[in-house]
This record gives C-alpha cells, sequence and structure tokens, in this order.
C-alpha cells in the first residue's frame, strides 16, 4: 500500500546543491547548463527548454501532423518522454538535435493514426458561406493530402524546408545529415507534392 | 494518380531561392500557385500554444521535487565542529525534524526516478508484442502513466527500460496503450493497492533486484 | 554550527504548517485533470494527517495514484482509500509506541502501518522494533518483514529472517537483499514452507546475506539486465528512425 521506504543507515555523501544565478535578460541559458540543472535536482529547470522549444517547433509539429491539437498532443508526449529519458542524452549541449528526433517520432505516430479517422472537414465545407473558408479549408487538405502521400523522410524535409522555412544547411544541422542528400529528399517531396495537388493547382 | 513531368532544375533552383523562373509557362504557372498555395497555408497554421508547457510541467514537477534540493542539503558533507552541548539539544531537535520530514522526502530526478548516488539501475521488462506503447508507472514517479516509456527490444515481442532506484521499496504497475494498467509478473510480489487492485512491488538492495 | 541553525530553521519552516504541501498535491491534482472538489477533498485529508502527524506525503502520493487510475477506480473509493491508510498509519503508530517508541518517527509509522495491513501482528512488530538498533532500522527491517510476507514467506519466519540480520551485525542495506534472495529461491522452487523452516530451526536463508557477501555471485543473485555501477546501458534507441541516430552533435 505505501510508497517507497528509504534505506534505515543514512548515507553522508551527496551532491552539494549549488545555487545557478543567471541575471535575466542576457543571453539564453545554453541546454546543456539546464540539462545538468535538471539532473542536479531541478525539475522546474526543465520548464526552460519546453517553453523554448514548443515555441521553435510548434510550427514544425503542426505542419507534421496536419492539426494544432494533435500536434500538442505529440509535444506533449515528446517533452515528456524527453524528460523521462534525459539520463540518456548523451549530448546536452544538442538537447535541440536529440528532442526534434523524438518529436518528429511522436508526429508521425500522430499522423499515421489520424489517417483512421473520417476528415470532417470534407463534410462541413458544404456548410461554409464565405469563400475564404473554403480556400483555406481546400489548400489545407489539399497539401495535408499530398504531404500523407510522402515518406516520413521526405515529410521532415519538406516541412522544415516548405513550412518551417528554414534554409538547407540549418535542416541539415537539425537532422544531422549532408546538405545534398537532403536536398535530393526535398526535391523528390516536391514532385509527389506538385503531382498530389496538381488538380488543385489546375483549378 | 496520373503521372506529370517531374520539375526541371531550374524550377527547384527557383523554389529554393535562387536563379530565375524557369523558361517554360506551364511550369511558371504551377510554381506559382504552389509557392501560394505553401505561402498561404504557412500563414493559416495553427499552431499549439502555452498550455502544452503547462500540461507537461505537470506531470514533470510532482509534489515530492520541489524538496530534492532540500534532501541534498541533508546529506552533503558537512566539516562543522560542534561543541558537544549544543551538539546534543540541536542533534536530538535535528534527528526528531529529519525524522519527520526527510524521510518522506524523495528526491527525484527525469521522469521521477532518483539520481542520487546511493541510486541502483534497475530494469523493467515486459512482454507485449501487440502493444503500441508501454510505460512504467509507480511510487517512484508520481504514478505519472506517461513520464517512464519502455523500448521495444529489437525482437520487438519485449519491452524494456533501466532506471536508476533508491534502495528500498517501490510499488508499480506498466501501462499499456496510455489505458491498460497490468502487473509485473517478475516481481517480487504482487500487493493489495487499497483501490480492489493490485500493484507489483520490488524491494531494490544496495546491488540491485533479483526476481522471478 | 551557522549551517545547522540554518538548516534548523528551513526545516521548522518547512514542518510548521506546510501549506506548500497541500496546495501542491490539490494544484498537481488539476493540473492532471481531477475535479476541484476531489482535490479539495483530498487535500483536507492530507491536511488532516499532516495535524495528526501521520505521513501525510504517503497520503498524498495515494491519491495521485489512485487518480491515475480513475479509469477502474471512482474518486470516491480513492477518498475511501486515503482514509483507510490514514488508519493504517494510526495503528501503526499504536504498534511503534506499544513496543516502546514513544514518538515514533514518521518511517516507523508507515512501516509498521503497512507492515499491519499485509498480516504481521502487533507482536511481531514489537519482535522487530526490539531487535533493530535504531527505529530509522526498525523501520527498514518492517518493510523487509512485510515484502517477505507478501512473496509467501510466513510472518514469524520473515520476523525471524530480519532480526537474525539484525543481530548477527551485517550492514542494514543487506537486509533489502533478502527479498532478491527469497525471488531466487522461488524461482529455483524451493518451496517457501522448506525456507520458513530452514530460517525458524536457526539455519536462516538459505543463500542468504550473511552467507558470501561480497563478489556477485556468491549467494546473492545477480539482477538481470544491467548490474548496479556500470552506468546507464549504451541505448540509441529512439523508436522509428535509424538514420542520423549516431551522433548528437552539432554541425
Amino acid at each position: 500500500m505505501l510508497g517507497t521506504w528509504v534505506g534505515g543507515a543514512r548515507h553522508a555523501r551527496g551532491v552539494s546543491f549549488r545555487a545557478l544565478t543567471r541575471s535575466t535578460g542576457e543571453s539564453p541559458t545554453p541546454d546543456g547548463e539546464i540539462v545538468a540543472r535538471v539532473r542536479a535536482g531541478d525539475p522546474q529547470a526543465f520548464g526552460v527548454l519546453v517553453t523554448r522549444y514548443r515555441e521553435q517547433f510548434a510550427q514544425y509539429a503542426s505542419a507534421l501532423c496536419g492539426d494544432a491539437d494533435l500536434a500538442a498532443d505529440a509535444l506533449q508526449e515528446a517533452f515528456i518522454r524527453a524528460y523521462g529519458s534525459l539520463d540518456r542524452c548523451r549530448d546536452p549541449d544538442n538537447f535541440k538535435g536529440w528532442f526534434f528526433r523524438i518529436l518528429t517520432n511522436q508526429c508521425h505516430n500522430v499522423r499515421d493514426r489520424r489517417r483512421e479517422h473520417v476528415s470532417l472537414d470534407a463534410l462541413a465545407i458544404g456548410e461554409r458561406s464565405v469563400d475564404r473558408e473554403i480556400d483555406r479549408a481546400a489548400i489545407r487538405d489539399a497539401l495535408d493530402g499530398a504531404l500523407s502521400a510522402l515518406t516520413t523522410g521526405q515529410r521532415e524535409a519538406f516541412v522544415l524546408k516548405h513550412m518551417v522555412g528554414l534554409s538547407y544547411a540549418q535542416i541539415a544541422e537539425l537532422l544531422d545529415e549532408g546538405v545534398d542528400a537532403l536536398k535530393m529528399r526535398v526535391y523528390r517531396a516536391r514532385d509527389i507534392v506538385k503531382d498530389h495537388m496538381s488538380e488543385f493547382l489546375e483549378s | 494518380m496520373k503521372r506529370h513531368r517531374p520539375l526541371s532544375p531550374d524550377a527547384h533552383a527557383h523554389l529554393d531561392g535562387i536563379g530565375r523562373a524557369p523558361e517554360s509557362a506551364d511550369e511558371r504557372r504551377i510554381l506559382d500557385q504552389l509557392n501560394r498555395a505553401l505561402s498561404h497555408y504557412r500563414q493559416n497554421l495553427q499552431v499549439p500554444g502555452p498550455e502544452v508547457d503547462d500540461r507537461v510541467m505537470a506531470v514533470v514537477a510532482a509534489p515530492q521535487s520541489t524538496h530534492r534540493s532540500l534532501w541534498r542539503w541533508f546529506f552533503a558533507p558537512v566539516d562543522v565542529r560542534v561543541r558537544p552541548a549544543t551538539a546534543f539539544v540541536a542533534g536530538v531537535a535535528l534527528v526528531l525534524v529529519l525524522a519527520l520530514v526527510v524521510p518522506r522526502v524523495l528526491p527525484r530526478g527525469p521522469g521521477g526516478t532518483d539520481l542520487s548516488s546511493q541510486s541502483v539501475l534497475v530494469q523493467f521488462e515486459l512482454r507485449a508484442p501487440a502493444a503500441q506503447s508501454v510505460s512504467l508507472a509507480g511510487s517512484f514517479n508520481g504514478w505519472s502513466p506517461a513520464s517512464i516509456p519502455l523500448t521495444r527490444t529489437p525482437e520487438s515481442d519485449r519491452w524494456r527500460v533501466t532506471i536508476p532506484l533508491r534502495p528500498g521499496e517501490h510499488e508499480y504497475l506498466f501501462v499499456i496503450d496510455r489505458e491498460e494498467w497490468v502487473a509485473d509478473p517478475h516481481a517480487h510480489a504482487q500487493v493489495d493497492d487499497g483501490f480492489g487492485q493490485s500493484n507489483s512491488v520490488i524491494m531494490v538492495g544496495p546491488r540491485g533486484v533479483a526476481r522471478l | 554550527m551557522r549551517r545547522m541553525a540554518v538548516v534548523l530553521g528551513i526545516l521548522l519552516s518547512v514542518t510548521a504548517p506546510m501549506h506548500g504541501q497541500e496546495l501542491d498535491v490539490r494544484a498537481e491534482l488539476m493540473r492532471r485533470g481531477a475535479p476541484p472538489d476531489f482535490a479539495d477533498r483530498v487535500a483536507q485529508l492530507v491536511t488532516a494527517a499532516h495535524r495528526e502527524g501521520l505521513p501525510h506525503q504517503d497520503i498524498a502520493n495515494k491519491a495521485l495514484e489512485g487518480w491515475a487510475k480513475r479509469r477502474h477506480v471512482p474518486s470516491e473509493r480513492v477518498l475511501v482509500a486515503l482514509e483507510g491508510l490514514m488508519g493504517a498509519f494510526r495503528a501503526g503508530r499504536d504498534a511503534a509506541r506499544m513496543a516502546g517508541i514513544s514518538a515514533p518517527p514518521m518511517t516507523v509509522i508507515s512501516s509498521a502501518g503497512l507492515a499491519l495491513a499485509r498480516g504481521m501482528t502487533r507482536e511481531q512488530i514489537a519482535d522487530v522494533i526490539h531487535a533493530a538498533p535504531t527505529p530509522e532500522q526498525a523501520a527498514g527491517g518492517l518493510a523487509v518483514a512485510s515484502s517477505l510476507g507478501a512473496q509467501g514467506l510466513e510472518h514469524a519466519a520473515a520476523v525471524r529472517a530480519v532480526n537474525d540480520a539484525f543481530r548477527d551485525g551485517s550492514p542494514p542495506e543487506h537486509m533489502l537483499e533478502l527479498p532478491s534472495v527469497i525471488a531466487n529461491l522461488i524461482a529455483r522452487g524451493v518451496p517457501m514452507s522448506d525456507v520458513a523452516r530452514s530460517i525458524l530451526e536457526g539455519r536462516g536463508v538459505p543463500g542468504g546475506p550473511g552467507v558470501g557477501i561480497g563478489p556477485p555471485g556468491n549467494g546473492v543473485g545477480r539482477p538481470p539486465g544491467v548490474p548496479p555501477g556500470r552506468g546507464p546501458p549504451n541505448l540509441n534507441d529512439l523508436p522509428g528512425k535509424a538514420k542520423g541516430q549516431g551522433k548528437n552533435s552539432s554541425a
């Protein structure tokens, strides 16, 4: 019934608690330092990473998941998993790249599960009286459908390039890859997207 | 799906933001519409907001965590010279108060698990080939159902995670697909959880755990 | 000395009203989506436990457990269980007092309550308390004895095994290995009744600590999987994509 009992003998070893202070308003605390802080016993510090990378990756997650609510779920799950495996992050200074991978996997999972659900937008579209609404929904659905036709690798690269707007160099760093292979993927993705949107584009 | 002609190298260069528009009028039109669709999509893309942060931190920062630093204070080496008489009074008060506070103050690291130098690595494994996700929830992480995920082994019918735990007894269960709570057949024992269900327990020693 | 005074100051301010604690469990439950009236009632119970000098953090943990299991456990049931837990703690505290500890520490209250809940008698609890060198170690002994009982070892033998460990001078942590030893015996098909007999006849736990304490493989089963002391496993194990996984270096 009860929780943990702590061993009888008190052991006098332990990490001395170092109060880390950093003046606010200056350059942001590096990821590696925050990870160290969390590992040293300050779970609240993780919140800095959460805000930082939710802001940076929200767009990416939304486009990759195809839906803001699903993106929120994927982000939440990814952060929780990252926190749970933080001791396995081998390069805390590159928390960003490590977390990006976790998030991407979550988004792919979310997107796969989403396919089982009927798109309600298709049903609701006839009720919309404003043309702008129809345009918005139609474009979103068309692009989203096209993205579903891509492989996961193509989708990541395409979203980062054309929805998040990163440069090839930035994407290469994030995905930990060479630019040439990356470009090939983006080019291939463009062709597939173009083909899938051909009816829409030509209308 | 009808196969269309792939985009020309010029078209790609144009989409990359370098070079001028391709020569073919058809291609220029397609690129223009594609760019506008992408730009429209980007502008109207709804994104999750700070509510995500709150939801994450609710799981991450379980109540016990706030006492971590206090715990470490007590057990950091103290090289203080204390005179006998005052030591007795302070010592007694300290022991009494420590006994009240400290044993119930459980240090936790990421995922709610313990990171102190006394912790011992314990592996948890569950055979669940049909599961989509498996996580570990227990007394060591405030029973958070999602914060300690297991990973599928290469043979893919088993799931595993290794976490540091303090010596002592721990109650826990596995959570399959975020909704099914199952016992650990390799636990030391199963005990009543007080809610009419059972929890698995293990007693972690200074050198780890051996079990069935 | 100054540090002691500072520490005492911190401790006393922490232990005094502990409003932070009550707010914590209530806030935590609400953050996890619990309805406010449930969170309020839990907070009231935790406060009451604290005022009574019972292990209120255990109550809080139990509430979190109950909420996490809400698919199968209605909130009323959770509240009933919390009250039951408080009752167990009160009984544990009584048992400890009867055994001669006038102001039992929280660990003892908690372990004694657990022991009673798992079927040990007050006499058996007193037995362990008397054999232990300090109340803290008594708490440990009670926890181990209840664990052994839950594994199927009869309580009399569990108590004897724990008391023997106290008396033969082995370090307190070694007692924590007894359940692992028992688990090994169970795995090898040794009947618990044989183990109980061995203990009660003074021959100790077969292969238990005290026999071959030291390098692995000497009596105490080595844990499967990662042995302690060897850092985290080399897990390059984020599920899904394999490419780009090898390095986490910034380009």
